[in-house]
C-alpha cells in the first residue's frame, strides 16, 4: 500500500546540512497499524509529510497503491491527499474563521463528488465527544478539544490511510484511550491503515509494528 | 450544509471585517470617482448632443461680430439682441447645399418697463417655414398660429396654456408649450409668430411704456438646414464667402468647442483618478500579499486536505472579487449620491442642462464601473494568488508557524 524506497531529505540550517530523512525504506501493508517513535527533531514529522505527499524527498521514491507520487500531476496528487490519505497534524490545524462543524467538513469542499456529509460529520464529532461544540469557533475551544476536532476531520472523507502526528499529544489519559479505541475500531472495521507518530510508549505498545527514528534513520523495533 | 470555497472565502471576509472594509473602501473611492467623472462627461456629451437636436438647425447665420453673443445665448440662454437685413435669407437660399431656411427675430423683454415677464427673449419665428420650434410643441396645434398667440418654453412656469401675457403693450394668448429641452435658450424663451412681434413693435410706439425701434426689414438670425450630401461646415464657408457681413455658426462646431474645453478640464480630473486607480491596485495588491503571507499556514493546511492549486487561486480571487464588487457598488452609490446632492452646483458650473445620462448609457456606466472594480481586485490579487498556490504544502504550514 505504501512503499518508500531509499528516501532522503535534508534541510540547510545556516551552513549546516541536516539530514531529516536518511535513506529510509519502509513498506506498509493495507490494514497496518504502525507507530514511529523517536526523539524530538529526529525527523518523524518530515517522514510523515513525505508519505502524505506534503513535501517532496530529495531522492528516493514514494509509492502509494503502486503510484509513484511525484510522477503524477498536482491535481492527481491533491485528489490523493483528499480521498486516500488524511493527515492529523502535530500542531493546531483548524481554520480559525470556520466553525467546528465547518472545519470537519472542510475536506469535502475539495472532493469531486459533492455529497452532503453533515450527518457523518456530527457522528464523528460525537465519537470524539465534542458534538456540543459543533457551532463554536476554534478559538473558543481548548487545545485538546481542537485536537479532537482535527481527528474527526481526518475521517470525514473515509480515507484508506490516516497519518497521525502525535494525535494525542495534548489529551488526558482517558481521552487518549478513547481516541485509540476509535483508531483501532476504524482499523479493524474499515481496514483503515494507520501511521502513528508518538512519544507515548503506552500507545506504541498497542501498535502492530513499531519503528524508531534516530537522526533521520528509520529502524524497526 | 455544504461547504465550498465560497464559504471559506465569505467566512474569512466576515471574520476579518475591518480588513475587508478597508479593502472594499479603497475600491469604493476609485469606483466613486471614476463613476461620477464618467457620468459627468457623459452628461456633457448628451447635453450638447441634445442641444443641436433641439435647435434643429445645422447652421445659424448671424450678423458679423455677434457670434460670441449668439453662442452664449445658445449655450447658456443669456438673452441677447442683434439684427441684420432680411434680404440675407433669400441670398442664403441660393447657396449650394442649403435645403431649408427659417428666420428668427429676437426681442428682449424687461419687467417694469414693458412686459409681464422679466428679462427674457421673445423669439419671433416664421410659422410657414419653421422647422425649429413647432416640432417640439407638447401638443401640436392643429391650425396656424395667429398673430396674438404665443408659445412658451417649459421653464417659464408662471404661465400656462390658456393664460395670456402682455409684451410691449400687446396681449398674447398662450396656446402651446415647448417640450422640456434642458437648453435654456429654448426653455426660457417665448415664441411668437413673426407678425405678432412686428405688431408688438408697432404698438409699443403708442401703447407700451417702452418704445422699440426695429425696422420692418430686420431679422436676427437665419437658421439653415443643409442637404444630407453636404457637410454643414462647407456650406457655412460658402455662406460667409458669398454674403459679406454675416457669420455662419455651425451647431456641431459650437458643440465640439465646448466639448473640447470641458473635456480638457474633465480629462485632467480623470487622469488623476486613473492614477488613484493604479495606486489602489498597488495598495490592495500589497495588502493581499500580506494576507497571503499571514495565511500561509491556512493555505498549506487546505492543500494538505486536498485543495488543488486552482482551488487556492480561486479562494484568493473570490475574496478579492467579493470585496471589489461590494466596494464597486458602494462607490457607485457614493458617487451617485454625490452627483445627486451637488447636481445644481455641477450643472451650473459646467453649464450643462442634464446630469443624468440616458437610461441605457447609465446602465452601461454602472456596468463598466463594476467591471473596473472587479478588475481592480482581480489585478491586485492576481500575483499574491499565484504565489500562494505555488507554495509547497509542508513548507507553507511550517513557515506559517
Ligand atoms: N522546513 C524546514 N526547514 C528547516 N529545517 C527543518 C524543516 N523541517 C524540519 N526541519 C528540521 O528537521 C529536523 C526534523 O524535524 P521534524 O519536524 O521532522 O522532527 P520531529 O521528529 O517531528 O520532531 P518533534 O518530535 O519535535 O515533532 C529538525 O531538526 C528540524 O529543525
Ligand atoms: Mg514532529
Amino acid at each position: 500500500m505504501i512503499e518508500l524506497t531509499e528516501i532522503s531529505k535534508h534541510y540547510i540550517i545556516g551552513k549546516e546540512k541536516l539530514k531529516a530523512a536518511d535513506n529510509v525504506n519502509l513498506k506498509v501493508e493495507k490494514g497496518d497499524f504502525l507507530s514511529i517513535v523517536g526523539h524530538s527533531g529526529s525527523g518523524k514529522t518530515t517522514l510523515l509529510s513525505i508519505v502524505g505527499a506534503l513535501t517532496k524527498p530529495d531522492i528516493g521514491t514514494v509509492k502509494i497503491n503502486g503510484t509513484n507520487l511525484w510522477s503524477i500531476s498536482d491535481n492527481e496528487l491533491s485528489e490523493l491527499r483528499n480521498k486516500l490519505m488524511n493527515f492529523i497534524f502535530q500542531f493546531s490545524s483548524l481554520i480559525p474563521t470556520l466553525t467546528v462543524l465547518e472545519n470537519v467538513l472542510l475536506p469535502t469542499a475539495f472532493s469531486k463528488e459533492r455529497i452532503n456529509r453533515n450527518d457523518y460529520a456530527m457522528a464523528l464529532l460525537d465519537m470524539v465527544r465534542i458534538q456540543d461544540k459543533a457551532n463554536m469557533y476554534p478559538s473558543q475551544l481548548s487545545g485538546g478539544q481542537q485536537r479532537r476536532v482535527a481527528i474527526a476531520r481526518a475521517f470525514i472523507n473515509e480515507p484508506a490511510i490516516v497519518l497521525a502526528d502525535e494525535p494525542t499529544g495534548d489529551l488526558d489519559e482517558e481521552t487518549e484511550a478513547e481516541i485509540m479505541t476509535l483508531f483501532r475500531k476504524m482499523n479493524e472495521d474499515k481496514g483503515v491503515t494507520f501511521l502513528l507518530v508518538t512519544h507515548s510508549s503506552e500507545i506504541a505498545k498497542q501498535c502492530k509494528k513499531i519503528y524508531r527514528m534516530t537522526h533521520g534513520i528509520l529502524k524497526p523495533l | 450544509m455544504n461547504i465550498s470555497i465560497n464559504t471559506i472565502a465569505q467566512n474569512n471576509l466576515r471574520r476579518k471585517i475591518f480588513r475587508s472594509i478597508a479593502i472594499a473602501g479603497a475600491v469604493m473611492v476609485v469606483s466613486a470617482t471614476l463613476f461620477s467623472i464618467t457620468t459627468v462627461m457623459d452628461s456633457v456629451e448628451l447635453s450638447l448632443k441634445r442641444s443641436i437636436q433641439r435647435l434643429g438647425a445645422d447652421i445659424m447665420v448671424v450678423p458679423k461680430g455677434s457670434e460670441v453673443k449668439a453662442k452664449a445665448s445658445l449655450l447658456s440662454g443669456e438673452p441677447t439682441e442683434f439684427y441684420m437685413d432680411n434680404t440675407i435669407e433669400d441670398r442664403i437660399k441660393k447657396i449650394k447645399g442649403v435645403k431649408q431656411t427659417a428666420v428668427q427675430l429676437y426681442l428682449l423683454t424687461s419687467k417694469y418697463r414693458c412686459c409681464d415677464v422679466g428679462e427674457m427673449l421673445m423669439i419671433g419665428f416664421d410659422p410657414k417655414n419653421d422647422f425649429t420650434i413647432m416640432p417640439w410643441l407638447t401638443e401640436s396645434l392643429k391650425r396656424d398660429i395667429k398673430d396674438d398667440e404665443a408659445i412658451m418654453g417649459r421653464a417659464i412656469t408662471a404661465f400656462q396654456v390658456g393664460s395670456s401675457v402682455t409684451a410691449y403693450g400687446r396681449v398674447f394668448k398662450i396656446v402651446g408649450m415647448i417640450e422640456q429641452t434642458g437648453m435654456k435658450f429654448i426653455d426660457t424663451s417665448m415664441f411668437l409668430p413673426m407678425d405678432g412681434v412686428r405688431k408688438a413693435i408697432e404698438e409699443s410706439k403708442n401703447k407700451g411704456n417702452k418704445t422699440v425701434n426695429i425696422p420692418e426689414n430686420k431679422i436676427s438670425t437665419v437658421l439653415v438646414q443643409v442637404t444630407p450630401d453636404m457637410p454643414p461646415s462647407r456650406v457655412a464657408i460658402f455662406i460667409e464667402y458669398d454674403i459679406p457681413g454675416v457669420t455662419a455658426i455651425v451647431s456641431e462646431e459650437v458643440i465640439s468647442t465646448v466639448r473640447k474645453q470641458l473635456f480638457i478640464l474633465l480629462k485632467s480630473v480623470l487622469s488623476i483618478s486613473v492614477l488613484l486607480w493604479v495606486m489602489a491596485i498597488f495598495l490592495i495588491g500589497l495588502v493581499f500579499s500580506m494576507i497571503v503571507n499571514e495565511r500561509r499556514r491556512e493555505i498549506g493546511l487546505l492543500r494538505a486536505m486536498g485543495a488543488k492549486k486552482k482551488d487556492i487561486f480561486q479562494l484568493i480571487m473570490t475574496e478579492a472579487s467579493i470585496l471589489s464588487v461590494i466596494g464597486g457598488l458602494a462607490g457607485i452609490v457614493l458617487g451617485g449620491s454625490f452627483l445627486f446632492f451637488f447636481k445644481d452646483f455641477i450643472r451650473s458650473s459646467l453649464n450643462i442642462p442634464y446630469l443624468w445620462p440616458e437610461m441605457l448609457q447609465f446602465a452601461l456606466l454602472i456596468y463598466l464601473t463594476l467591471l473596473l472594480s472587479l478588475l481592480t481586485g482581480a489585478i491586485a490579487a492576481f500575483y499574491p494568488a499565484v504565489r500562494s498556490m505555488k507554495m509547497e504544502p509542508y513548507a507553507a504550514i511550517r513557515k506559517g508557524e
